[in-house]
């Protein structure tokens, strides 16, 4: 099949105005009578407020507005549930919302005429707390007598998933080796390059407007409508430019406290844009990080390494609020059996309730967690065995016909074969044959001692879209303009460019199938009062999802067109195949994803055993991506999440001590810079068409993130002979690992 | 927890034409008068909070602040506004004094380093300092203007805390120099960040080491340490070792380890102690070592 469009690497459409700095992010956005918003974060993990006093700051000179729990119609929200209170204090009549249940937990919001105005008078405020015992640990929340953090969940579990499959009690005696482990995974921030902000203002229609960066503007204005108490249509939601968003941005920052000063501005006869903008220190407090995890694995396989029974269990710290922790959880009770067939299973899933910030989305979503235990049971299995980690991955990775831990198989077409095969080749790897083939592939001398050289290699898979039961689908539409020809098309969508190419991908799709150049084809974007719900920015699902959607709309406008229609404007709503939740009853089949995508990767480091830092040299990863619509944009996402989750295993080290954070800053959080990055990463696309996909797209957003920290690893221990379970792989870790401190 | 607020607090920038009048300033108005070079370290702490300095006394290009000189007689002086950036490009720096510019190297950013000085490096007396083990194992001395006129201060007895050195309020540091270095020396500084380029040090460790006869060794060294106690640490015993003993391998780790013992690190984001106390030992011998390689006859 050739294309005119996709298939090829486009230039950015934004890549210009964000060069040359034209590009407006929401914190761009200025107006000559605009007022600003300090929030007053609580900055104590638990406690219940017990009065505000606001008097003073509002008697500072430039205050307009001193907003508290009291003044929110209905003071609650949350994407999966409404357990979080907008401001947290006493007087709104929403019980529970007295209490501040992390340190980001938003108090007050002052409105004044300038942001140090608004600083100060934020700091006159006095509030009186009664502190409350604060739960810093899952296990310790689980206890039966631990206080309850949310009346809807006992025990303070906020999910619990169970996956039985065969049965695994009485089948340990049929394994010739059982490898157990306990993982440990930490909190991520997603230290995106825009921390969050936002303007708003009433519209010439009196809707409340909000320009903000998000991921889902449908989702903000339903949030937003609920806590105002306001039909949506009376709500506005515009994305600006996004700097970056990784799943931090899901759920709500500054979106309703924004909304909410603007009504309650103009409840006072004060029509002017409020503007907020929030600092880095704000930004880490303030937004939810990824999950940390404790992931009990034991695995029973036979001595030819065919995989038999797995038993897992996952705890996950969930926070203060459930996020999207439910949905999250759903991921890794999949992925933490990794992409192989057990016959055996019984995986049980828990999120609990901390006093911790709010485990959010993050891309992977819970996968990084499940594969990270999974990969690291595979390797020591292999290792156990005298296998190559090829091979016993190629014996047991989850083909067409065999099923996943839920009891079906994956729909959509399973290239984990193939992928673990380019992977393996381009890393140098034996496809067979003992461990002892596994030497590190000499593309370069070995360096000296005190460094040690490592290979290592992992495998993963991860579904595109929320599903789980839920019925994903996107929104688009076309209209056609002209008269014998198509002079114009305006192409409407709503996903969010969160700095990964969406609107270049979705022109390229509209352009090919209107067999158009893409200049002729105009882009109306993110804005509820023009377009509807393309869904959110994240499962790694927006380019199947709405690339079906704006194929589907611009199939049907040009229908149109040929019936003479002028102008053809179509919209179309594509729905996604049916999914279904985790079964009630054990061993029940269920289908909880239509799609998937696939990866492997492999690693190698240099250790050095003597201060215990980590250089990593070489990074293959092959994506099966079903089709590449921008190559360079798919590359991007490779090489984007390889960094990433570098990080992650390496050098990210987010600390907590009894709630509060000691890593607020980009000073003391460290993300990889340009010289802590993969020497060289070696982008393998794959393409093996999901025939549901627009023109056989599966997904990238996400999969290269999966299977980077057990590869990297397995790499460590290839280069010392020690396993770590628990990560970042920081230098003290390294050396500890190794008895040498 | 501290609450950050946006941009910097209220201050009155001051300005003045010499060095007295800013020495006078500044002891006129000693705990409300800080002066500033780059303001890399000043500013910073004015936004979150921790300085409130009600007067900035700005005292950059005064008198011949801005000039790097060497004098094959006397060595080297580098202004106290000259910027890191310079001193790296310096060809001076880097033929006669190389570990200046090595150090220099590892501070932060090349954006920052076009703000950042040695001086102010010095004066900030972090214990993390980057510059200050190159500028002790030189055996630097700052030059002071102070209220009672121009003083040498050296620095070996110049810190006193964290962020504490010997200054009095009225006092400009102007320069910082350095004599010629010893006939046959090699120095090295290296640090131990988090990250390749940016982080602070979590240990960082200076050697320079020379033929002497008069040392029983027939060498000396002299060591300096970042990160590790309250305030830059020269490890007297050790150095005091690598003269005494004939230079062998064992020798070198045994001052490495008199290196670690003279250490009060803390435990902090970057780092635990114990890690810290192992790098320096881990540290001081590969630096010490390394100089040893270019230094035997």
């Amino acid at each position: 099949m050739t294309y005119r469009t996709i298939g090829k690497s486009y230039p950015r459409i934004d890549a210009i105005g964000k060069v040359t700095g034209t590009t407006l992010y929401p914190g761009d956005r200025n107006y000559d009578d605009e007022l600003w918003m300090k929030i007053l974060f609580a900055r104590r993990p638990h406690a219940r407020v017990l009065r505000i006093d606001t008097g003073q700051a509002e008697a500072l000179p430039g205050v307009v507005a001193v907003l508290t729990a009291k003044d929110v119609p209905v003071n609650e929200y949350g994407l999966q549930i409404p357990d979080q209170p907008v401001l947290c204090g006493p007087g709104s009549g929403k019980e529970g919302a007295d209490v501040v249940r992390f340190v980001g937990d938003q108090v007050a919001l002052v409105i004044a005429e300038s942001e140090k105005i608004a600083a100060q008078a934020r700091d006159l405020i006095r509030v009186e707390y009664e502190d409350l015992p604060v739960l810093a640990d899952p296990r310790q929340a689980m206890a039966p007598d631990a206080y309850q953090l949310h009346p809807h969940a006992p025990d303070n579990v906020a999910a619990h998933h169970r996956v039985v499959k065969g049965d695994v009690d009485s089948i340990w005696g049929q394994c010739d080796v059982i490898i157990e482990g306990e993982y440990r995974t930490p909190f991520q921030e997603h230290a995106y390059l825009q921390p969050e902000a936002g303007t708003a203002y009433l519209d010439e229609e009196n809707r409340i407007t909000v320009h903000v960066a998000g991921q889902w503007t449908w989702e903000d204005q339903q949030q937003i409508a609920h806590a105002l108490n306001l039909p949506p249509e009376r709500i506005r939601v515009i994305y600006d430019a996004i700097g970056g968003a990784f799943g931090g941005r899901e759920d709500m920052s500054v979106q309703i406290v924004l909304a909410l000063a603007v009504m309650r501005l103009a409840e006072r006869g004060v029509r002017r844009p409020v503007k907020i903008i929030w600092s880095r220190e704000e930004s880490i407090i303030g937004h939810c990080k990824r999950h940390p995890m404790t992931i009990k694995s034991k695995w029973g396989a036979t001595r030819d390494g065919v995989l038999i029974a797995a038993e897992v269990e996952v705890v996950s710290d969930a926070g203060a609020y459930m996020y999207t922790s439910n949905k999250v959880l759903g991921n890794t009770t999949i992925t933490c059996t990794g992409p192989y067939e057990f016959p055996n299973v019984r995986v049980n899933a828990y999120a609990v309730y901390t006093n911790n910030l709010p485990g959010g989305a993050f891309r992977g979503f819970g996968a990084p967690q499940g594969h990270f235990a999974a990969e690291m049971q595979m390797n020591k299995l292999a290792e156990a065995l005298g296998m190559s980690p090829v091979e016993i991955r190629l014996k047991n990775v989850l083909d067409d016909e065999k099923t996943l831990s839920v009891g079906t198989p994956l729909p959509g077409g399973v290239s984990l074969k193939q992928v673990v095969e380019e992977a393996a080749r381009a890393g140098g790897w034996e496809m067979a044959g003992g461990a002892e083939k596994n030497s590190p592939h000499p593309c370069s001398p070995a360096p000296p001692p005190p460094r040690f050289r490592g290979r290592g290699f992992a495998a993963g898979f991860k579904n595109v879209g929320f599903s789980f039961g839920y019925q994903e689908n996107s929104w688009a539409k076309v209209a056609l303009e002209g008269d014998a020809e198509i002079q114009q098309a305006t192409l409407y969508i709503a996903g969010a460019d969160v700095g990964q190419g969406h609107h270049t991908a979705m022109l390229q799709i509209a352009a090919e199938t209107l067999t158009l150049p893409t200049d002729k084809i105009k882009l109306v974007v993110s804005d509820t009062a023009v377009t509807q719900s393309s869904g959110s920015a994240s499962a790694s699902r927006l380019t199947f999802l709405a690339g079906n959607a704006v194929k589907g709309a611009a199939e049907r406008a040009l229908a149109r067109w040929q019936d003479e229609e002028r102008p053809a404007v179509a919209e179309y709503t594509y729905l996604a195949p049916k999914t279904t939740p985790f079964a009630e009853v054990d061993g029940e089949p269920s289908t909880p994803n239509f799609a998937y995508g696939y990866v492997a990767q492999s690693v190698e480091v240099e250790v050095d055993t003597e201060t215990g830092t980590i250089h990593v040299t070489r990074v293959v990863s092959a994506d099966d991506v079903g089709k590449a619509i921008n190559p360079r944009q798919v590359v991007g996402q490779i090489e984007g999440s390889v960094v990433q989750a570098q990080g992650y295993a390496v050098l990210e080290n987010f600390q907590v001590k009894d709630g509060y954070v000691l890593t607020p800053h980009l000073s003391t959080y460290l993300i990889p810079g340009v010289l802590d990055i993969p020497d060289r990463v070696d982008s393998i696309i794959v393409e093996h068409p999901d025939p549901r996909g627009p023109y056989g797209v599966r997904g990238v957003g996400e999969m290269p993130f999966l299977p980077l920290t057990p590869a990297l690893i397995a790499a460590v221990h290839d280069a010392t002979g020690v396993w770590f379970d628990d990560f970042p792989l920081t230098p003290e870790r390294v050396l500890r690992g190794l008895s040498k401190i | 927890m501290h609450t950050p607020t946006p941009g910097l607090p209220e201050f009155d920038y001051v300005k003045l034409t010499s060095l007295a009048a800013a020495s006078q300033f500044l002891a006129e108005h000693a705990g409300e008068a800080r002066p500033f070079m780059g303001g890399t370290d000043v500013f910073v702490r004015m936004r979150d909070g921790f300085w409130k300095e009600k007067y900035i006394v700005d005292v950059k290009g005064l008198d011949g602040m801005d000039e790097i000189t060497f004098d094959p007689a006397t060595g080297l002086t580098i202004g106290a506004s000259v910027n890191m950036n310079r001193v790296i490009a310096s060809p001076e720096v880097n033929q006669h004094y190389p570990v200046l510019a090595e150090a220099a190297h590892t501070v932060a950013s090349y954006q920052l380093r076009t703000r950042a000085t040695i001086v102010g490096n010095v004066c900030n007396a972090s214990p993390a300092g980057d510059t200050i083990g190159a500028c002790l194992v030189l055996n630097g001395t700052l030059r002071v203007h102070g209220v009672d006129g121009v003083r040498e201060e050296p620095l070996s007895t110049f810190f006193v805390g964290p962020g504490q050195t010997v200054l009095k309020p009225g006092d400009i540091a102007t320069a910082v120099s350095f004599p010629l270095p010893p006939e046959g020396y090699a120095a090295r500084y290296i640090k131990l960040g988090r990250n390749a380029i940016g982080d602070l040090a979590i240990v960082g460790v200076a050697a320079l080491g020379y033929p002497d006869s008069s040392a029983p060794s027939g060498y000396r060294f002299r060591l300096a340490l970042a990160s590790v106690a309250p305030v830059p640490l020269v490890p007297t015993q050790a150095e005091a070792i690598l003269a005494e003993k004939p230079i062998t391998e064992a020798t070198i780790a045994e001052a490495a380890r008199a290196a670690m013992d003279a250490c009060t690190p803390i435990d902090d984001v970057r780092g635990s102690a114990r890690y810290r106390k192992l790098m320096v030992r881990n540290l001081t011998r590969k630096a010490v070592t390394e100089v040893w390689e270019r230094i035997k006859g």
